[in-house]
């Protein structure tokens, strides 16, 4: 089950604008090692894949002390709030079903859009989510919550960092595989 | 590797609910406290219970740390006498407190509790840590 064509040209874009130097620069001589070794190293991340593993056994936990504490809390909330709650609540479920899959692909089967698309998930929208459940007191926040959230944060934190790590790593792996450093700068030539 | 089906998710899980209901008790111990001391207290004998309960839970969150840094860094990981160990106590632990919690049972208990259920699985790991870091011993 692979992302749509649009969206995988996309990631990859900005995978290769972010994650990699922009200069033209000519290739070195073991670039050319490199690519004449068909280059087979593994450029999976261990520490992003225990990150996924360990939260995909802790987000059922996480979802039920969640779903519980709201369901006891819910008569004292003001109006907005409850909506607000269910919502965020909603949301976090299916940001975190799609991230957790997106990571697991991307990670085991190296494929760079996949984990970009799951590095820009955890981090512009799970971990903001993540933070406005845990700082803000108007949500009536119970202990239970704190523990559970606290530990939902230290997880999305290590992913985003260990899956940067491993996104560079990936991305420079495919260039050089397939020799683009090249091409860069072809625009210069034309005019 | 057959412990990598279910002793490993099982002993984090367990390790994570005690670590979850210990930092609940951090923030709604004031029940707790209270069924320390006797019907009439005065503000002084509050805070000094009350201190007692902190220095306790920071010595269990200090051995959680260590247990949690042996297991993530894969030192004893794969390590099947610690995992049962750990999720024996473990689990042990976590119904404990939370009969702790709401029973609202009194601070010396939790003395009783943090020693069986904290320190044993943490000493192992402590003698893990030096068998493979020291004697540089193979972690499994």
């Amino acid at each position: 089950m692979d992302l749509p064509e649009p969206i995988r040209r996309r990631l990859g874009d900005f995978s290769r604008t972010v994650f990699v130097d922009q200069t033209f620069s000519k290739l070195t001589p073991e670039d050319h090692v490199k690519f004449l070794n068909q280059n087979r190293e593994v450029v999976s991340s261990l520490p992003l894949q225990m990150s996924l593993f360990f939260n995909l056994w802790f987000f059922p936990l996480w979802w039920i002390s969640e779903v519980v504490m709201l369901q006891l809390k819910y008569p004292a909330l003001p109006d907005y709030y409850k909506f607000i709650l269910i919502t965020v609540l909603i949301l976090m479920t299916l940001i975190e079903g799609i991230r957790l899959y997106l990571g697991y692909a991307g990670n085991l089967q190296e494929k760079v859009p996949e984990l970009a698309g799951f590095w820009l998930l955890s981090l512009l929208l799970q971990f903001p989510l993540t933070l406005f459940l845990l700082f803000n007191e108007a949500i009536l926040i119970q202990p239970l919550e704190r523990g559970v959230h606290i530990i939902l944060a230290l997880f999305i934190l290590a992913e985003a960092l260990s899956g940067f790590v491993a996104l560079r790593a990936m991305v420079r792996n495919t260039e050089s595989r397939f020799h683009l450093r090249q091409f860069n700068g072809i625009q210069e030539l034309g005019a | 590797m057959s412990s990598i089906s279910s002793l490993v998710p099982s002993r984090f899980l367990t390790l994570i609910a005690h670590l979850v209901i210990v930092i609940t008790i951090f923030w709604s111990r004031e029940n707790n406290v209270r069924a320390c001391l006797p019907l009439e207290y005065t503000n002084e004998e509050y805070n000094q219970e009350d201190t007692r309960l902190v220095v306790a839970l920071s010595v269990t969150l200090g051995l959680f740390f260590v247990e949690l840094a042996g297991f993530f860094s894969g030192i004893s990981m794969f390590n099947n006498n610690q995992s049962l160990l750990s999720t024996a106590c473990h689990a042990s632990g976590a119904v404990a407190l939370l009969f702790f919690l709401f029973e609202q049972w009194t601070c010396s208990i939790y003395w009783w509790i943090f020693g069986f259920c904290s320190v044993i699985p943490a000493l192992y790991e402590m003698f893990l840590l030096f068998t493979v870091l020291g004697l540089k011993k193979k972690p499994l």
